[in-house]
């Protein structure tokens, strides 16, 4: 019985690599594995090069300074942050918001099957995120410091005792939103200020990495000796990677106590969250007078309650509304230093300068990708939205809007601060703007193409449409790749293009392809969407 | 008021609906049965432009759904099966997008959330969202949704299910109303003595294909129409 939930369980969170989404038909073995192999790359290439970068950075100078098991703790906090980052949102719905609980609870299978099987996505979940700076880790050390067997062994045992502290902590947080979540009103706006609070404090992690790190490698001994002292698990963490027997067992241990005491706690409320309703005391709707809108506006009003509605889909999609807001006041904060830094970073190509806050501009709007998920997101309800008297295109524009309506804006006023701050001419500062605000165009265009493309209409939990999608994935890379092929093209043309020149050109091709993916999306697209 | 002619709709090899022809007139309650999987869904949905067809015309008030869906539609509100509609808005929202949709104006669609609301005491429940429902009480929201514009036609599929024995009386009631304004309503269900009751016609399907259709009198004769049902599904 259990081998079969968790059978199902794993289908669930991998359908998209064994079945295709709009046939239903199982994939062939050869495509399968094609898939999974290129995801794994994309993910390993993309994320775990940032992380091995950073490992490979602080890996010599600890081990020469003989200080190996510093370099595993150290890349270990990471990636329990990351892990716990990465699969908080995913367990809350995972664990308790599965649209088959009831199916499952109905059927004679123990509970306590469920909550394992459940646990396993869960898992699995923070297993992938933390592996992302882990194996790097592992394989730095193996490559820079120690290829030997106790070394590898411990390696090995490491990642799971931090996957399984990951597995614990994203519980804990999980069990916290599920609390929220049955005993207040307004639970997406408080699980999504939780949330922020706790992405705010991993972003302030992630930007003083650097700092930290160098600070790490020129204190190494002090931080030591002050872990030793006060933070002594954190230690034996760390002496596991090296291999280090007792540390092992001692760890070993430790995780399998943890992961007990997390099952014990889960299976205490498990069935009483998950089959329970709002504990909140219900508020009687009062009869209020209604303002008519049109069509449209009604359409951008839909996509926008369904944003706010669901706090995954929102803090997933379109986060970067606030992230361009801060990064805009920290230009207001920082102007002088941000002048500066850029002056003296491109002194010889001061040109460029516009070129730099204009790629800025569009990585930053590619933080938001809330169209790429919208169309999986319509889930079973499509038939609404099809049966109703609005064309299809009616329909995918108004999620262009709510995406373009989201980004553009931050996007300008940073924009504008920018220019301002760093003294740009009029003509320039233009350019700076227009280009980012095709992009995002652009950008939100592409991920209706590709979720049309991708759809997965069958999702038991909105974060496998939101999270687990390979769609979202690679409109999120495209996005990247794409700002990525520009300052390669600029490379190539430097010489023949000014730095203005340029922009104008990238804006006008990136105008160009927008009017044909947006030519496609009214035609081809439209018809795909009204067949779903 | 609606006119099937030769509707087939093929998925890959298996016919799902097969040269089926029905006329429904204004002012007509029109029964749809048949077994599971007999294609009475699939024809619904050709009907309300969710699903495209292989073969055939559908023309609601001489309009095709094929060349003009959005004029259809306008006509038309379509109750499925199972009503998952936007769990993530609440009661009042949801009817809100579905008046603004059809041009419900400020004043008329107030007035009828008001009325119907009251009539299956949803109204208190209305401020709450849909993901809370009961689905009797999302089916209760479907219904006032589809009222909420006067449709012409209105298509419903198994609509008494979930309903409390108050709220399928109101339905059917409110059925009435609509055709004796002038309307018509097709409606899918397995509950035979309903449509034996409150059906002006009958058509019943077996495996795609329309076997019998015409008044309750010329469909059921002196038999009731589950013995009738019962006999052709055996045949």
């Amino acid at each position: 019985m259990l081998k079969l939930l968790i059978k199902k369980q794993l289908f669930d969170l991998n359908r998209g690599f064994f079945q295709d989404r709009k046939t239903g038909k199982l994939r062939s073995r050869t495509a399968s594995i094609t898939l999974i192999v290129l995801y794994a790359l994309l993910v390993v290439v993309a994320i775990g090069g940032i992380f091995a970068y950073m490992a490979y950075a602080v890996c010599a100078p600890l081990v020469a300074a003989n200080m190996g098991w510093l370099y595993f703790s150290v890349m270990s906090l990471m990636a329990i942050a990351l892990g716990v980052f990465g699969s908080v949102f995913n367990t809350f719905s995972g664990l308790y918001q599965a649209k088959d609980n009831d199916l499952l609870l109905s059927m004679p299978i123990p509970v306590r099957y469920i909550l394992v099987s459940r646990l396993l996505g869960v898992y699995l979940m923070g297993l992938m995120f933390s592996a992302l700076v882990m194996v790097p880790a592992v394989i730095v050390y193996f490559v820079t410091a120690d290829f030997r067997l106790p070394a590898v062994f411990g390696s090995v045992i490491l990642i799971a005792a931090v996957s399984v502290v990951v597995l614990m902590l994203s519980c804990a947080l999980g069990w916290v939103v599920a609390k929220i979540n049955n005993k207040l009103r307004n639970k997406s706006l408080i699980t999504v200020i939780v949330s922020l609070a706790f992405l705010g404090l991993y972003y302030v992690a992630y930007f003083k990495a650097n700092e930290l790190l160098q600070s790490l490698i020129a204190n190494a001994a002090t931080v030591g000796s002050k872990i030793k002292a006060s933070a002594y698990p954190l230690y034996m963490i760390g002496r596991v990677g090296e291999g280090d027997a007792v540390s092992v067992l001692v760890t070993v241990a430790a995780a399998a106590a943890l992961l007990a005491v997390t099952y014990l706690i889960l299976s205490k409320s498990f069935l009483r969250i998950a089959t329970g309703g709002s504990g909140a005391a219900k508020r009687s709707y009062k009869k209020k007078s209604a303002k008519a809108k049109g069509v449209n506006t009604a359409l951008l009003r839909r996509e926008a309650i369904h944003l706010v509605s669901s706090p995954v889909y929102m803090l997933n999609c379109s986060l970067g509304t606030l992230l361009i807001v801060a990064a805009a006041v920290a230009v207001l904060i920082k102007g002088a230093w941000l002048s500066e830094t850029m002056t003296a970073m491109l002194s010889d190509f001061s040109g460029y300068i516009p070129l730099a806050v204009c790629a800025m501009l569009c990585l930053l709007a590619s933080m938001n990708d809330i169209t790429a998920p919208s169309v999986s997101l319509e889930g079973k309800s499509i038939w609404l939205v099809q049966s109703l008297p609005v064309t299809s295109w009616q329909a995918l524009r108004a999620k262009l809007g709510l995406h373009i309506i989201l980004t553009a804006i931050p996007t300008v006023i940073c924009g504008i601060c920018t220019c301002a701050v760093l003294r740009m001419d009029p003509a320039t500062s233009l350019l700076v703007m227009i280009m980012p605000l095709i992009y995002i165009v652009f950008y939100a265009a592409l991920g209706l193409v590709i979720n049309l493309k991708m759809p997965n209409l069958n999702w038991t939990s909105e974060v496998v449409a939101v999270k687990q999608s390979m769609g979202v994935l690679i409109a999120l890379f495209t996005g990247w790749f794409y700002i990525l092929v520009l300052g390669g093209g600029f490379y190539l043309l430097r010489n023949i293009l000014s730095a203005n020149a340029f922009l104008a050109a990238s804006a006008a091709l990136t105008a160009v392809l927008s009017a044909v993916i947006i030519r496609w999306l009214k035609t081809a697209g439209s018809r795909i969407f009204e067949r779903l | 008021m609606l006119n099937i002619r030769n509707l087939t709709k093929i998925y890959g090899d298996k016919k799902a609906v097969d040269d089926l022809s029905l006329h429904i007139a204004p002012g007509e309650i029109y029964g749809f049965i048949g077994h599971n999987g007999a294609g009475k869904t699939t024809t619904l949905k050709c009907v309300v432009g969710i699903l495209q067809f292989d073969r055939g015309e559908i023309e609601v008030n001489g309009i095709s759904v094929r060349n003009d869906p959005l004029s259809c539609k306008k006509m038309i509100a379509y109750i499925p099966d199972n009503p998952d509609l936007y769990d993530y808005m609440t009661g009042i929202q949801y009817l809100n997008f579905i008046a603004d949709v059809f041009g419900v104006g400020a004043q008329e669609r107030q007035e009828k959330i008001s009325k119907y609301a009251d009539m299956f005491e949803l109204t208190g429940d209305l401020g709450q969202a849909i993901s809370s429902y009961s689905h009797g009480m999302k089916q209760k929201l479907a219904i006032i949704s589809a009222w909420i514009h006067d449709p012409k036609l209105i298509i419903m599929d198994e609509p008494f299910v979930g309903l409390d024995p108050k709220a399928s009386h109101l339905l059917k009631g409110m059925m009435r109303e609509v055709c004796d304004k002038g309307g018509a309503i097709f409606f899918s269900t397995h509950v035979l003595e309903v449509a034996e009751k409150l059906c002006d016609k009958v058509a019943i399907i077996k495996s795609g294909k329309l076997i019998r259709s015409g008044t309750m009198e010329d469909v059921r004769g002196d038999d009731s129409l589950e013995e009738v049902f019962l006999e052709l599904e055996g045949e």
